[in-house]
Parts: C-alpha cells; structure tokens; sequence
C-alpha cells in the first residue's frame, strides 16, 4: 500500500476536559494565558500569510515523496469541482464537512455538477440530547474559550494508510483545518465522528486545502488546529442544528469488497486568494476560519445562517470579494466583528473597503444619494422645526419617505429643535 | 488657568437632543472645566454608510483640522457621541490619515470614560443629589468596541439612589440609520427584539444609553424614556 501523509483528527478529551473542569471548580486549576496564546497564533499566521508561495513550493515537494496520495491545484472553485467529477469516476455521492471553504466555496459548484453533498454528522444529531450533554460537558458554553481549556484539544486517531473494511462508494469533500508544509500532514479537528468515519469509509478522499491553511511545520499545524477549538468551538456548535434536508445515512450504504480504488486526494484552492493580498486585503489571509468573529455579529444569525452558509462577518466579506455574495451590504458596521478575532484582523475597516471600492465601480443607487448627507437633512429639519415634526409624524409623510428615499414608513425619526446646541452655544443660551 | 476641553457634539447632540450638550456643558463647569465648541461638521461616518466617501473625507478633515486646531495648546477633545468617538478615534483614520487625524484619534475620549478618568484622580465633584431611580444601561456597540464599557456603569452608580438594574452589551440593530431603512427595518426589529424584551423584564424606570440610535430604537419598542448618562449625571448635580 503506498505511503500517505499522516492525517490526525483531533477531539475534545473528554476525561481531561472533566478533571480541569473539577480542578477549576476546586482549585482553580491552571488559567490558560490567552493573549500568549494569541500571541503565537498571530506569529503562526502571519508567517503563512507572508510565505505563501513558498510553503506551497515546500508543500509540493514534500508530497512528492507519498506515492499514496495526488495533488492538485485548481485556481477556482469550478475548476477544483471539475476536478472532484473528474476523480469521483461516477458516484455522485459525496460527504462533506462543514468547512467554510467546502460549503460556501465548492458546494454549489458541486452541486451544479451532478453531485448530492450531506454533512454527515447531522445524522449523528438522532440523539441530540446525548449532544447536549456532551457540548455541556466538554465546553460549558458559553465563554469555554476563557477557560484554562487547550489542553482539552488532543489528536484521537491518526491515519497514516488507506485501508480499510469499511469503504463504501462515496467521495469525502473535507476542507482542512490545517496542513504542514514541512512534512504534508494534515489535521482535522473533529466536532464528532464524521471526519473519522469519512476517512474511514470514502472510496475517494479530497482533501480540500485554502491557500491560508498551510502553515510551516507540524507543530504550528496542530497549535492551528487547536485553536480553531480554542476559539472557534463555540461558534461552531452554535451553528450545528440539524437539518434533514442535509442527513443522509452512510453507514447503512453496502461495503465494497476489499479497498481497491481507494484515493487520497489533497487539493489546493485558491479561489481569488492571491488577489486579494495584492488588493490591500492580505489580512484575511490570517483567519483561521474560527468564526469567533461570528459570535459578535448581530446580523449573522437572522441573515445568512439559516441560509446554508457558513456565516462570519470574515466570510461575509470573502464571498462577496469573491463575487458569490451580493455587495455586503447587510453590515450594520457595528465593529464587533473585531472584538473576539484571536489573530486581530481589522475586518471592519476591510468591510468599508469592500464597500467603497464596490460603490466607486458600480456607482450608487438614487436613495443611497439621497442620503448620503444627513447633516443637510438634520439642517433643513432644524429650520423648519416644528413643522418639520408635525410633518413626519404623518402618514402621507412617511409613505413618500418610503417611496422617496427609502425609510421605513414605521421607522421612529428623531424629533428636530430650531435651537440646536451650537446656536445655543453661541447666542442667547436661553433654555 | 482654567482648565479646558474641546467639545465634539455630533449631529445627535447638536440637531436633536441639545439636552445632552448642555448637560455636558454644565457637567463640565461643575468640576471648574470650561468646554470649548469649535466648529464642527458631522463626523462622515453616516456618510460612509451610504457610499459618500469623498463627502465624508470632507467632513473628517474639516473637523480634525478645527478639532486639532482648538485642543492644540493641550486640551483634551471629548465627545457624547459614540459613532463620532469611534470615527475619530479609528474608522477614519484608515482612509482619511493625517497628522491632524492622529493628533485627535490620541486626544478624544468618551465624556463617560474621561469623567470617570476624573473621578479616579479625585478630581470629580461627587457631590450628587439623590436619585431614586432604577435605570437599565445600554452600552453601544461604538463603545464596546472601544472596550468603554464598565466606565459608563461606574459613573452612573456614583449617584446616590440611583440603580442600574441591568447592563445591556448587545446589539440593538439601529446602526445609526441602517435600521430605519426598509430594505434593513426587519432585520433591524430582529435584533432589537431580545434587548426589547431584557428591558421590559427589568421593570426599570429609565434607559440609559449613549447613542442616539440606540436611543430611538429602545424607545420605539419599550415605549421607556432612553436618556443619555451625561443628562443624569447632570440632573443630580442641579440640585445638590
């Protein structure tokens, strides 16, 4: 059997994850120090973000000596669906795992080419209360990431060849959490045992690699990886309802006679990133797709996530760069998005930028105009005050205002004063 | 010599509640500071959110350039509006940098945060009237960001009687007038919807909140008057 790169998929400990939780609540046990932790994040990222060509090239070579697995790159996301049709010989069966990269990038270009793609943990959700208990257990939600927890990350199974008993006529799409370039092992951090059974079972496994998740050596891949835990575990289980519509039983499909044909694929995606770091957006090279970000945002949940996308402000933006999504402008511009976010990407200001470079192309739409100069509205509301307050609190008023400039006809407006504060200040401060 | 500070209103301050500029005004005095009110534009951020960018670099640069000017011989520069702290201080120093940016992105505070900045010199006139009110606090998003949180709290709880029966770090979905706009209104109530309800659940007598939006949102679904902490921080010094 040829040689593969290791995979290690890791998993919350759960003994360990109960004795530091006991230790806590008894004494305290040993706090994590979040911002080394961060630190050496930041560090791990940014040299990917500034060596990504390179890590590629090391990648390359260091992949060429596994006989057992092929390697392609494909610079979009049509390409690297062609590609998975190409390698799949037939199946349209895929199982994939909840990546941003795999749902929200190659699900609908799969999905275009023939094939029916399931999250196969969802069918793990027939007990969710055991669930439950177990993401109460393990994670305490919310707020785990403050917690001494990082230790709770640990690798549970490492694959390091493809056979198996178990194969069955599948193709397993699973986006990566992270790939060392020094020695092309790939980690996976597992919420339960889909990426396991994947491995396990798949008659064809790809390997899907962003251009951002090759990092430098081992080390900085499973310190990658399990901060995408550390950081990311929360936003993650908060997504995890299950759908029916995405279940599909693959345990129960028929086992295939010994292992032949089985396939290990890692395919690089680019996908728009190089342009995006030659177009002032390098920084979301340093996601690590945590989704903490998501934790903070008002508009993920009620917008997007019901949608079928992976949401994150960072993704909100990605895909509208990338083009899939409309311009961003559902962004409250609240800046919360930046709060949480372990390796400090600025993504507000990047929001903006995606923004104004869109409206410098596009131009704006008539109400955008009409608004655009508030002040000048606030002035006029001042001069006409109180007339100005009679009227906009009457119907014929807010329809127009609905029609005309786009303001919502329930909306409350603020009430206008004829004396405002810097006439007060420099006349008569009658009042 | 007397001290002094420069006074960013905003357009909310200035066009709507001018309560709040005065009460600052007067807040100021109290604790023997003179508040200067230089010239000001609105500070570009509502501007932005529609697309404006060059009417908002006009804007930006107007103010910094008369903000700088006027807190110039040392003066700190001090803001009641949270969008306006938060434009100032970072926003608009990514697109629209200059020297005069970075000197008010380093000079401006929140009123809350500099008050309390006072209070832990030993400089703040607490000599405050009581006020037997139960009050639920909103903390902005434009704050939180800027990790002005606590600040708030603490200088509300300086008042005798005063109670803030609960501190609220969501979001309320108004976004300046993101939320008045029909294409964002349901999304908006959305959001508002659990803050709604915390406030309604706090049986409180009033809320506290910063921002103007902030303001207008809370009101429209509690139908509970929302004022700004400098307005009662005010309010108990006029009697004491």
């Amino acid at each position: 059997m040829a040689e593969i790169p290791s995979i290690l998929v890791l998993e919350p400990a759960a003994e360990q994850s109960q004795r530091r939780t006991a230790g806590i609540m008894v004494k305290k046990g040993p706090q994590l120090d979040l911002e080394s932790l961060k630190a050496h994040l930041r560090e791990i990222r940014q040299h990917s973000r500034d060596n990504h060509i390179s890590l590629l090239e090391e990648l390359k070579r260091n992949l060429d000596q596994y006989a057992g697995v092929k390697l392609a790159i494909a610079t979009d996301a049509k390409q690297a669906a062609s590609y998975i049709k190409q390698t799949a010989e037939g199946t349209d069966l895929a199982s994939i795992n909840k990546s941003s990269v795999v749902i929200n990038e190659l699900r609908p270009e799969l999905q275009a080419s023939g094939f029916k793609t399931y999250i196969r943990y969802f069918t793990e959700f027939k007990n969710f209360e055991k669930f439950e208990k177990k993401v109460e257990d393990y994670w305490a939600l919310p707020g785990m990431h403050e917690r001494g927890l990082v230790e709770s990350f640990d690798v549970r199974k490492t694959v390091t060849r493809l056979r198996s008993s178990e194969v069955r006529d599948f193709v397993a799409i699973l986006g990566v959490n992270a790939v060392s370039a020094e020695d092309g092992s790939v980690f996976f951090l597992q919420h339960m045992t889909n990426i396991s059974k994947d491995l396990e079972q798949a008659k064809k496994i790809i390997l899907v690699v962003s251009l951002e998740k090759v990092v430098k050596d081992r080390g900085a891949a499973l310190f990658q990886t399990r901060c995408m835990g550390i950081f990311g575990l929360e936003s993650i289980l908060l997504d995890l309802g299950p759908k029916e519509v995405e279940q599909y039983d693959f345990d129960s499909l028929p086992t295939l006679s010994g292992d032949q044909g089985r396939e290990l694929h890692i395919l690089i995606l680019d996908n728009g990133r190089k342009g995006l770091l030659k177009d002032g957006y390098k920084d979301l090279f340093l996601c690590l797709d945590c989704r903490a970000c998501a934790r903070q945002c008002p508009i993920g949940l009620h917008l997007l996530a019901n949608k079928g996308m992976v949401y994150s402000p960072k993704n909100y933006l990605l895909g509208f760069l990338q083009g899939w999504l409309p311009p961003a402008e559902a962004c409250v511009h609240c800046g919360r998005c930046q709060v949480e976010c372990p390796v400090e990407i600025d993504i507000p200001t990047l929001l903006w930028k995606g923004q104004f470079e869109y409206y410098a192309r596009h131009g704006r739409g008539l109400r955008k105009r009409l608004l655009d100069n508030p002040e000048l509205l606030a002035k006029l509301g001042s001069w006409t005050a109180p007339l100005a307050n009679w009227a906009k609190d009457r119907v014929i008023f807010k329809l127009i205002m609905q029609v005309v400039a786009g303001i919502h006809r329930q909306a409350r407006l603020p009430t206008f004063h004829r004396q405002t504060l810097r006439k007060w200040a420099k006349g008569g401060r009658r009042g | 010599m007397v001290e002094r500070i420069v006074y960013y209103a905003g357009c909310f301050a200035n066009y709507y509640d001018p309560q709040i500029g005065k009460a600052l005004i007067e807040v100021m005095r109290q604790n023997g500071i003179e508040a200067l009110i230089p010239e000001q534009k609105c500070c570009g951020m509502p501007m932005m959110a529609n697309g404006n960018v060059k009417g908002a670099a006009k804007n930006f640069n107007y103010n910094v350039k008369l903000l700088s000017r006027a807190a110039s011989p040392g003066y700190d520069i001090i803001t009641t509006c949270p969008s306006g702290n938060l434009m100032f201080r970072k926003e608009g120093l990514a697109f629209f940098d200059s020297e005069e940016a970075r000197f008010v992105s380093g000079h401006i505070y929140d009123a809350g945060e500099y008050l309390l900045r006072l209070h832990h010199q030993g400089r703040l006139d607490t000599n405050f009237r009581e006020i037997p009110l139960k009050v639920f606090y909103h903390n902005p998003c434009h704050l939180k960001v800027q990790n002005i949180t606590k600040e708030p709290v603490a200088l509300l709880k300086l008042i005798p009687g005063l109670v803030v029966s609960k501190v609220n770090t969501n979001c309320c979905g108004m976004g300046g007038s993101y939320g008045m706009k029909a294409v964002n209104y349901d999304l908006s109530v959305q959001i508002a919807q659990k803050v709604w309800e915390d406030v309604k659940a706090a049986e409180v007598d009033r809320i506290v909140t910063e921002c103007g939006g902030c303001k207008l949102q809370l009101e429209a679904g509690t139908g509970i008057n929302a004022v700004h902490p400098i307005v009662l921080l005010n309010e108990a010094y006029r009697s004491s």
